[in-house]
């Protein structure tokens, strides 16, 4: 099927829009919601020498209500699930999600035969915007997830795309 | 806190701590009774990250079993790493060249460091203090690099094979060490101690706060920092010593005192420790093979058995049953911060909830170790 | 007379009439596979194979006593473990004990129950930490602890209705 564009505001502000595209993607307000191996490697990120704050996404805040991006940075659980799903729908409006590592995206180490306890992908729960694969990621992959979420918000990559062999 | 509490149990109300909260450290909850400020009555709830490690263990192979490890604890993965191949080695009777086993024991006690300093400074985070985790994290970058060096992972390794471990160390690697080791050493005094340990506001917010005597530790089965904080000498690299721990000269710190502040300085001193172990080791590194003889499919005699190693938060065990097949028959992972959070529920009562909170950083607490 | 000579004079008290061990034996002496579990007693096991020094394997109403007396000695509870052996229609509760400091000693207590109706009694009025560990037992296999304050789950979510560690469980 084709691309179509929904709106997601019914006042739609035309120019304005992009600025505030811009301003929305550059300063993104995470939640801290990290529950296994993947938030440390989303602490790292917020250390020194990967510094998500260059990208303006370095304010976690504990508080859904004050937030714009989820990083949902682990495993979520059946017992966890609703939860979760308060947490997404306390966060106003725009938000997104970014799923960081396998279990997020799909259950990762625990899709299995014997897997009684473990939501496979947390897409099953609410839409997801960016997917960041690894066990956990590395803070660059998380950077990179970052700067693709800033593409999504505002059309634009700002930094140039590496390219292999060069 | 020496002031007499007089807790009014009629005027209570319930306030739940988590699952989602910046100083739980994971996926825990803790449904609190409180009158006013002070905690009536403290009870964690468990089970929001449980995922199903031991069920795992069952369904796959032993080798299968290993990257599982390193999930559960992933701040010392390396240590759990080893508690599970000790068990299987000790089940399949295999031998581990003398080389390995020193090289397993540098990159343990490396990640030993690296998870004390996480601890250091999520807890100071805990405190309010931001900048600590700055320092901390620039000198686990630097553990980082060098394990990333040998075992391909950042975090979650799993560089422990049955019989050994997959991948030598390098001359780079030695010299990154040595040199990692004088640069730790020399930070210590002035930002650890002199910047934090030394501080007034760290010494009144953990000092007498949360104590546990040594009874309440036997009675919870409570071990590693949190038994040595309450002035009980136990660790298993001296009481139980596995691999080639007894070739080295360290001690153990102990403090009397049963209060944060007492737990704090435990690891403190162990960071030091760790950084001699690793010194000693690298000093006496024999060359040679780092894999020992293992057959591919491994069927270990049926039998009972445990293993038991010292990581960063206490005693691990691993009770296997075998049953002759090359699945693990059962598993079960006595995992060191289920016990400590144990006693979390009678120490908490009476104290300020910030307190509480000041006492649960001072457990190092792991939640996926805890719910498995 | 060393740490576990003393251990395993006291814990000779639950089996009045038995005869003294032999040489420590090997892993094989508490083999509980299905077929022949092993007799009643206590035998003194080869750390450096099976990581145990002693093992006891006892009568369900024992292990009340079992606890008492450990714990008179210093010990304390290191993990209280469940077994499902489905082919001989019983579990095993396995109860590890330690010592926190000094000399090394660790007791594996064993009991065995019946599969269809697994009861064991509490010992969390000897030792407070096998509170969790005996919700842990319940939840991953039914067992129930009798004269436990709080026997509800701990791990698995309290509505779930299925205990999943038995050998005949599926999602």
């Amino acid at each position: 099927m084709g691309e179509e564009n929904v709106p997601t505001s019914v006042v739609q502000f035309a120019q304005l829009d992009t600025l505030l595209n811009l301003c929305r993607a550059n300063s993104l307000w995470p939640m801290t919601f990290g529950l296994a191996c993947c938030a440390i490697e989303m602490m790292c990120t917020g250390g020194s020498r990967f510094d998500i704050s260059r990208f303006g996404a370095e304010v976690f805040r504990p508080s859904p209500r004050q937030s714009d991006v989820m990083i949902v940075a682990g495993t979520v659980n059946k017992k966890l699930e609703l939860a979760v799903r308060t947490l997404y729908d306390q966060m106003p409006e725009p938000k997104w999600v970014i799923a960081m590592g396998n279990c997020a995206i799909s259950g990762g180490p625990f899709k299995v035969k014997e897997n009684y306890n473990v939501i496979e992908g947390v897409d099953k729960l609410f839409p997801v915007d960016v997917y960041i694969p690894g066990c956990p990621p590395r803070p660059e992959a998380l950077l990179e997830g970052i700067m693709t979420l800033e593409e999504k918000i505002t059309g634009k990559r700002r930094w140039p795309r590496v390219q292999a062999g060069c | 806190m020496n002031v007499p509490v007089h807790l009014r149990p009629d005027e209570t109300f319930v306030l739940n701590l988590g699952p989602q909260h910046p100083a739980t450290h994971g996926v825990l909850r803790v449904k609190l009774t409180m009158d006013g400020e002070y905690i009536v009555h403290a009870e964690p709830v468990l089970g929001y990250i449980h995922r199903m490690h031991e069920k795992l263990a069952e369904a796959g192979t032993f080798a299968q079993f290993m990257p599982n490890t390193a999930r559960m604890d992933y701040l010392h993965a390396l240590a759990f790493n080893h508690g599970w191949a000790l068990v299987v080695e000790k089940a399949a009777g295999i031998e581990v060249p003398e080389r390995a086993e020193y090289i397993r024991v540098i990159t343990v006690e490396l990640n030993r460091i690296a998870s004390h300093l996480l601890w250091w400074a999520a807890f100071l985070l805990d405190l309010g203090g931001f900048t600590p985790l700055l320092y901390a994290f620039d000198d686990r970058e630097q553990i980082i690099d060098l394990l990333e060096r040998v075992t391909g992972s950042r975090l979650t390794y799993c560089y422990l094979r049955f019989g050994g471990v997959y991948n030598d160390i390098d001359d780079e690697f030695i010299t990154g060490t040595r040199a990692f080791i004088r640069r730790l050493r020399g930070r210590l005094p002035r930002i650890y101690h002199d910047l934090v340990t030394h501080n007034i506001i760290l010494i009144k917010r953990i000092k007498d706060i949360g104590f546990v005597s040594a009874e309440q530790c036997r009675r919870y089965g409570a071990t590693g920092p949190v038994a040595r904080g309450s002035g009980i000498s136990y660790d298993v690299r001296k009481n139980e010593p596995y691999s080639v721990y007894p070739e080295f000269d360290f001690d153990i710190p102990v403090f009397p005192e049963g209060d944060s502040m007492a737990r704090y300085m435990v690891r403190m001193h162990e960071i030091e420790q760790s950084l001699r172990i690793i010194e000693q080791a690298l000093d006496k590194l024999p060359g040679g093979p780092v894999m020992g003889k293992a057959p591919k499919m491994l069927k270990p005699e049926a039998g009972y058995y445990y293993s038991a190693v010292e990581t960063a938060r206490g005693s691990l065990g691993h009770r296997l049953v075998c049953d002759g097949g090359k699945n693990p028959y059962k598993l079960k992972l006595r995992s060191p911060t289920f016990s400590n959070l144990s006693l979390f529920g009678e120490v908490a009562e009476g104290m300020l909830l910030a307190d509480a909170l000041a006492f649960m950083g001072s457990l190092d607490l792991v939640i996926p170790e805890i719910d498995r | 007379m060393d740490l576990t000579e003393t251990t395993r004079a006291a814990l000779a008290a639950l089996f009045p009439g038995a005869a003294a061990p032999a040489a420590p034996a090997t892993g094989d002496e508490t083999t509980g596979s299905a077929a022949e579990p092993a007799p009643l007693g206590v035998s003194v096991l080869d750390p450096a194979r099976t990581g145990t020094w002693l093992a006891v394997h006892c009568r369900p109403d024992q292990v009340v006593e079992a606890a008492r007396i450990l714990d008179g000695q210093g010990f304390f509870l290191e993990s209280i473990a469940g077994v499902d052996w489905p082919d001989s229609g019983q579990m095993e509760v396995l109860y590890d004990y330690n010592r926190l400091g000094g000399a090394t000693c660790r007791v594996l207590v064993r009991a065995r129950v019946a599969r269809d109706e697994p009861v064991l009694p509490t010992i969390s009025s000897v030792f407070p930490a096998a509170d969790w560990h005996e919700r842990e037992t319940f939840d991953f296999y039914g067992i129930r602890f009798e004269g436990h304050a709080n026997l509800i789950r701990i791990l698995l979510p309290e509505d779930a209705d299925f205990h999943p560690l038995r050998k005949d469980y599926l999602p």
